[in-house]
């Protein structure tokens, strides 16, 4: 009996599946569930209003979040006659799946023994993998047949090319500084209080407006704006399908944030990794998670302050302000490697 | 012959640093909501507004000053108003003669408040709230009887009664109306 429990939690714990499906899947699926909860209570607050309360109120609408999940899963899945069904049906989950497969790149920890797969060029992969995914947005638009679904898609592929650029510059400034691609040795580069925001703070700005742009953030839900293009390319999608286009936005948005915690504000870092599975993969996965989430509420708080900008200005945005400051972040990186700072 | 198109440009104010700044401002105005939230959403059931007297909610008839001269129900702009044949017994005289009075339609009333107004010996008035449930339409168009009592409030069972204010500061807030008792 014993021998079998051990097998299961083997396999549980074999750092693949383990970084895959709980730490890539299921932690920020939770969190997902906690933030979209969050945003609303918060831009509720801001707003001078109240927010998700009739459901539960004694813990502030808590489980208005797990009702309209419910509602998402036993809704009808409609297929439209005229759309092209087989893309129709494979973006959304390509895009979901495309979201979460970078967690795979990115380490939890400095133990070799739980990486899921060594490499020395992680934040390379990790980006190209997370830059994937927005392809597919565009080709759910096209299969859709729809003609706001389209208008979606080609918002989409503009914004692609807008913060594509942006977020990849300002991540790579990360390697300029410890001249290496590996993420373990950024993440120990930056200990003590070295971390990258301080000391390349403007690589920082520009791609932390680069993933909102990137996962329609709300200043930035110009791809998918309800009011001029009726949710852009999931206008004809229901049920189940919608939701996890949905979800595929907020899931990337946390893989995001994970990227920007171990590239920027130090991973792990004030906890050092020791031996065996709890000390040496569990608690620095933890505070990467924590960090990553606290994260994700400063990013669901722009939601309650700002507007949704027009199309045109988000390219102005990008361009003419985010574009330097990344060439600056990249320039202030290596200039720091250069004095020797690291 | 159609209008040229020209190429307008409004000038933009201010560099960059102003921008910056005007989205600091509008992020520390976020952040001083979040952590003081002034809400002034009504929570119905829980909390209602308390209406002033002379509020025009659902009417009710004083039998004993009617005069039965039928203006009401002539004046009546959605004909909620009729009149019903009644037998009557003077207390004086101990005759007992039919006389017309009149019964209200909720189905119909607009709450106008003409049949109020007209009345000459003011034997119809306002109750101060709208809020009143009735489970059929039958119920709704009442007879005498019910048209003497005023229709149960549930609301003010349930709830705490609030009342917005202008404040300077804030502009309009939530302010919960202390009872008689807790004033002195």
């Amino acid at each position: 009996m014993s021998g079998i429990l051990d097998a299961i939690i083997k396999i549980i714990t074999w750092p693949p599946l383990w970084q895959l499906v709980v730490l890539g899947l299921l932690v920020p699926l939770g969190v997902v569930i906690f933030i979209l909860w969050f945003e609303r209570k918060t831009a509720a607050r801001v707003q001078r209003r109240i927010g998700p309360y009739h459901v539960s109120p004694k813990i502030a609408g808590g489980l208005q979040l797990i009702a309209d999940l419910m509602r998402y899963m036993f809704q009808e899945v409609i297929i439209p006659k005229t759309v092209d069904k087989f893309p129709f049906i494979v973006a959304p989950l390509a895009a979901l799946i495309l979201s979460i497969v970078p967690v795979v790149a990115i380490p939890f920890t400095s133990i070799k023994a739980y990486f899921p797969i060594d490499m020395s060029y992680s934040l390379i992969i990790s980006l190209a993998l997370l830059t994937l995914s927005p392809l597919f947005i565009i080709l759910s638009g096209w299969a859709s047949n729809n003609k706001f679904s389209i208008i979606g898609g080609m918002r989409e592929a503009y914004l692609i090319t807008a913060y594509e650029l942006v977020a990849v510059l300002a991540f790579l400034s990360a390697g300029a500084i410890t001249g290496s691609f590996n993420l373990v040795d950024i993440v120990e580069a930056q200990s003590g209080v070295k971390w990258f925001i301080i000391l390349n703070p403007l690589a920082f700005a520009a791609a932390f407006i680069g993933v909102l742009l990137s996962t329609s953030g709300f200043p930035f839900e110009i791809a998918e704006s309800e009011h001029e293009v009726v949710a852009g390319a999931f206008t004809e999608y229901s049920g189940l399908v919608y939701g996890m286009n949905m979800g595929a936005a907020y899931l990337k948005r946390m893989i995001f944030s994970i990227m920007i915690t171990v590239v920027f504000l130090g991973g792990w870092q004030p906890y050092t990794p020791g031996e065996g599975f709890i000390a040496g993969y569990l608690v620095p996965s933890i505070v990467i998670l924590v960090k990553a989430t606290i994260l994700m509420m400063i990013f669901s708080f722009f939601r309650a302050v700002y507007g949704r900008y027009r199309l045109d200005q988000a390219l102005d945005i990008a361009w003419k302000i985010l574009f330097p400051l990344a060439v600056l972040g990249f320039g202030l990186g290596l200039l720091e490697a250069y004095l020797g700072i690291i | 012959m159609p209008a040229k198109p020209v190429n307008k440009q409004v000038p933009s104010k201010g560099g960059i640093f102003s921008k910056f700044k005007g989205n600091i401002e509008a992020i520390a105005i976020g952040v001083k909501f979040f952590f003081n939230p002034q809400r002034f959403t009504l929570i119905y059931p829980k909390e209602y507004i308390k209406l002033k007297e002379g509020y025009r909610g659902f009417i009710v008839l004083r039998k004993d000053k009617c005069i039965n001269c039928g203006s009401c129900a002539r004046i009546c702009p959605a004909a909620a108003m009729r009149l019903i044949r009644l037998p009557f017994t003077d207390p004086k005289t101990g005759k007992t003669r039919m006389k017309l009075w009149p019964v209200i339609n909720y189905n119909r009333c607009i709450f106008c408040g003409y049949c109020v107004d007209v009345c000459p010996t003011e034997a119809l008035y306002h109750v101060p709230y709208h809020d009143v449930v009735y489970e059929t339409m039958d119920i709704m168009d009442l007879d005498l009887e019910m048209f003497q009592k005023e229709p149960e409030w549930d609301t003010e069972k349930l709830g705490l009664p609030v009342k917005y204010v202008v404040d300077e500061k804030m502009g309009l807030i939530k302010v919960k109306i202390k009872e008689e008792g807790e004033k002195q």
